[in-house]
């Protein structure tokens, strides 16, 4: 099973500045958004999951084992996350190289690795770009490079840092449904979000971090019901909800469709 | 007379076949908001970029037409010159650090020094813009230790306490937390009231729709479409740009409903309850 | 404070001195060595410079560097002890290999200027706020391009340290074992120098265009957020350093 038990983290960077304070949660099966506040903690958090840092309280248990005992590199075959800003990821010379080298790494062979980046470049959509510098690719396009090097190790975990960042609506198309094939293998995928239209429509579940505490975790639905929560972490409900509220519909809408539907019934009535 | 004015802008990345920017004219009236759309690599960084001096000054290649900013052309000044009047937001905040400075308050600190701004003013634009952009708590911390939202908002109030004539903001609300991106358009709202124009590179359209004044749909290095939020947002071929409509749009138009004022598609949030508060 | 910097932060009577003063230290103290090239003069300033870095509690970070400069005293004292032109007196022979004292004489100088020239830059690189040194040096009248260079070459050495960390981690983090016994940490060592290169060469582009567009280059006469810090002896300091270099010279003409 790919359960991460994480029990009464805590971490700061520097002695006197706690950055989490005591994080309790169990992440499974779902698909995972997180959502937060700047500076709420978020990124540290699943730096900590991968095993980048380490908990200065508190324990992270991966198949019941504490992540403390191993090193990030150990947990590469398990863990995949995909960094915040791609130009701290990125440090080969062509795209090719970059995806295959974390394969390469957990033991596939030059062939098998070969196949793996080419097919996650595939479903970035920049398999035409094997051979060029990253560093003559726009923001976006190395933003995808960095989740296609992810993809290609085939891990059981998959954690994204805002991977929507920078990205147009065909970008936030592909991650759609590269969450939802990944959902549909059986993968555990944990995704730091600040697109709140995204985390609704496409996560079971939602987790707000605040200050680093988690202030409310439950499923999307149910979460982003809660605008008083959501306003408290600097958040906003999602577009359509807010149009909802703003006519003062009852209910819960999170898509297009069934605010539309709702509305067309209510005005043919 | 218009601030900003581009003549049949060419531009080309060395070692590339394709133009990036593509036969682009528009002008700007002083004061103006303008969004800038299209998809990933439409060219909006590289129009940000022509607007600045970067091109054709620091990225070499081919250059075509001509740049006018605050009657300055672009080709014809050196980029610290232009720097005077345009100030640029880079995409990514991380790459617009000096990393000359040791505290978030002196990186702000940088372009008013060399601007020789007086320095009690100095403190006080940039007690102002750190308090816009709500990174008071971290002035004194290293700007390498920032998350990377804290970093995007360092970066914005280190050009907006220079209170350039024409700001330009590569995708600034990127990594913004939601309030912190409506924050960032409010307070971008509140400048052109200044008189100061803004230039807006946003993948974020319903905020464009409520708050600029007109919009440059840009795709493969061409203008498309240079106009008021509301036309171009009801334009029928968007999606074919790469673009979706804005939620009260896509709504509007699923539900035939038109706002009242312009006869086009409603495009904020406001617009469409208000159209269909008034139906139901 | 994050460690994008050589600077230690410590309280000393060093750190409480004046940048230029500091500065003035290192020309002079150099200077010195060359002027009267007698052995035991240039020992003693060398150990000056020591007993000034013990002072500033910066002795320990100088380390490393003395370490790699090793390798070059070595050569010094080779080359020197073979090949100097006016070996005649042989101090002792290992087989075919003869030292000669006038050459050992020699390089033994030379690796005290060498050791000396890097101790005093250590005390001003090590015991200053960098910013503080080049501000104060712009505000003598130093172009500020120049400024800016000497501020990019003393951030050479933390910017690869920090590249070197973050491409570590992106390394580790797919997979590449970086942590571990000696042999895991060396051998993660070579790949990791082609990548930090090359982004280091794109950082200082980056940083280039960052400066440019916040008006670095204007022809403005430049304002400062910090105030010129007041420092105590500045002025007896200098007048001391520069009466050793008045002297030194003196003794030299004169002798
Ligand atoms: N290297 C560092 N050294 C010191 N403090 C840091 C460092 N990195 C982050 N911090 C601090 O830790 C806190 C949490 O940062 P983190 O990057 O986890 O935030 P986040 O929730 O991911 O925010 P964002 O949405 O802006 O990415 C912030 O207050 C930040 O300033
Ligand atoms: N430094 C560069 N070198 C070469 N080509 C580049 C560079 N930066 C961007 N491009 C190319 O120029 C085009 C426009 O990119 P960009 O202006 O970044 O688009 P946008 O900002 O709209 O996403 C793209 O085809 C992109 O790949
Ligand atoms: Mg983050
Ligand atoms: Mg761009």
């Amino acid at each position: 099973m790919n359960t991460i038990q994480v029990n009464n983290l805590h971490f700061s960077y520097t002695p006197g500045s706690s950055v989490l304070n005591g994080i309790d949660l169990e992440l499974d099966q779902q698909t995972t958004a997180i959502v937060g506040q700047n500076g709420a903690g978020k990124s540290t958090f699943v730096k900590l999951l991968k095993g980048l840092l380490y908990p200065t309280k508190g324990e992270i248990l991966f198949k019941g084992k504490n992540t403390r005992d191993y090193t990030a590199a150990s947990l590469a075959k398990d863990i995949g996350l995909v960094f915040q800003n791609p130009n701290d990821q990125i440090f080969k010379n062509n795209v090719i190289s970059e995806v295959m080298f974390g394969p390469l790494n957990i033991g596939q062979d030059d062939q098998e690795a070969r196949h793996n980046a080419i097919s996650a470049l595939k479903k970035v959509q920049l398999d035409d770009k094997l051979d060029t510098n990253p560093y003559d690719l726009s923001l976006s396009e190395r933003k995808m490079i960095s989740i296609a090097s992810i993809l290609a190790m085939n891990t059981n975990i998959v954690i994204f840092d805002e991977p929507t960042m920078g990205q147009d609506f065909a970008g936030k198309e592909k991650l759609k449904e590269i969450i939802w094939d990944l959902r549909d293998q059986g993968k555990l995928i944990i995704c730091i979000l600040h697109d709140m239209d995204f985390a609704a429509e496409v996560f079971e579940r939602t987790i707000v971090f605040n200050q680093g505490n988690v202030l409310a975790d439950g499923p999307s639905r149910e979460v982003f019901k809660q605008k008083n929560i959501l306003q408290q972490a600097h958040l906003e409900q999602p577009s359509i909800t807010q149009i909802a509220n703003e006519l003062g519909l009852d209910g819960n809408y999170l898509t297009d469709e069934e605010l539309i539907q709702a509305l067309k019934e209510k005005m043919t009535s | 007379m218009s601030i900003i004015q581009v003549e049949g802008l060419k531009y080309k990345y060395p070692d590339t076949d394709q133009l990036a920017l593509d036969d682009i004219s528009f002008e700007v009236k002083q004061g103006e908001f303008i969004g800038l759309i299209g998809r990933n690599t439409a060219g909006k960084s590289t129009l940000c970029f022509a607007l600045s001096g970067l091109v054709p000054h620091f990225f070499n290649g081919g250059y075509g037409g001509k740049v006018f900013v605050n009657g300055l052309e672009v080709r014809q000044h050196e980029v610290g010159d232009i720097a005077a009047h345009v100030g640029l937001v880079f995409e990514n905040p991380f790459s617009q650090m000096t990393a000359s400075k040791y505290t978030v308050f002196e990186e702000i600190a940088f372009g008013l020094e060399n601007m020789g701004v007086e320095r009690n003013e100095m403190i006080t634009r940039m007690d102002e813009s750190l308090d816009l952009l709500d990174i008071t708590s971290i002035k004194d911390k290293h700007p390498f230790d920032l998350s990377g939202g804290q970093m995007q908002r360092v970066a914005i109030a280190s050009v907006i306490a220079m209170k350039p004539k024409i700001l330009i903001l590569d995708e600034p609300t990127s990594q913004l937390d939601p309030q912190g991106s409506e924050e960032v358009f409010k307070v971008v709202e509140n400048l052109t009231k200044e008189g100061i124009t803004i230039i807006m590179a946003e993948h974020k359209i319903d905020k464009l729709a409520e708050y600029a004044d007109k919009v440059a749909l840009i795709d493969h290095g061409k203008l498309i479409d240079f106009d008021t939020p509301a036309k171009v947002f009801s334009r029928d071929d968007l999606p074919d740009y790469g673009i979706t409509a804005p939620t009260a749009t896509r709504i509007g138009k699923a539900l035939g409903i038109k706002d009242s004022k312009t006869d086009l598609f409603p495009v904020t949030i406001k617009a469409i309850s208000r159209e269909i508060g008034d139906k139901l | 404070m994050s460690t994008m910097t050589l600077y230690v932060d410590k309280k000393s009577f060093i750190h409480h001195v004046a940048p230029l003063t500091k500065l003035l230290y290192v020309m002079v103290s150099i200077a010195i060595t060359y002027i009267i090239p007698k052995l035991e003069f240039v020992l003693f300033v060398t150990l000056t410079s020591l007993l000034i870095l013990a002072i500033g509690k910066v002795f320990r970070k100088i380390l490393p560097i003395l370490a790699l400069s090793i390798l070059l005293i070595i050569s010094i004292i080779i080359v020197q002890g073979f090949f100097h032109p006016e070996n005649q007196t042989v101090l002792y022979s290992i087989g075919f290999i003869t030292f000669y004292k006038e050459g050992l004489t020699f390089a033994a100088l030379l690796t005290l200027r060498v050791l000396n020239m890097i101790m005093s830059f250590g005390i001003l690189i090590l015991t200053t706020k960098h910013d503080e040194l080049v501000e104060d040096l712009i505000k003598k009248g130093m172009s500020p391009k120049i400024g800016y260079v000497l501020l990019s070459v003393l951030q050479l050495i933390p910017q690869m340290r920090a590249t070197m960390g973050k491409i570590t981690d992106a390394q580790r983090s797919r997979g590449m074992e970086t942590e571990g016994n000696l042999l895991v940490r060396v051998k993660a060592f070579f790949p990791l120098i082609v990548p930090v290169v090359l982004n280091s060469l794109h950082n200082t582009r980056e940083r280039a265009i960052a400066l440019e567009v916040r008006g670095f280059n204007t022809k403005m006469k430049k304002t400062f957020l910090n105030l010129s810090k007041e420092y105590q002896y500045t002025k007896t300091i200098q007048s001391i350093l520069w009466a050793i270099l008045i002297v030194t010279i003196a003794w030299r003409i004169l002798s």
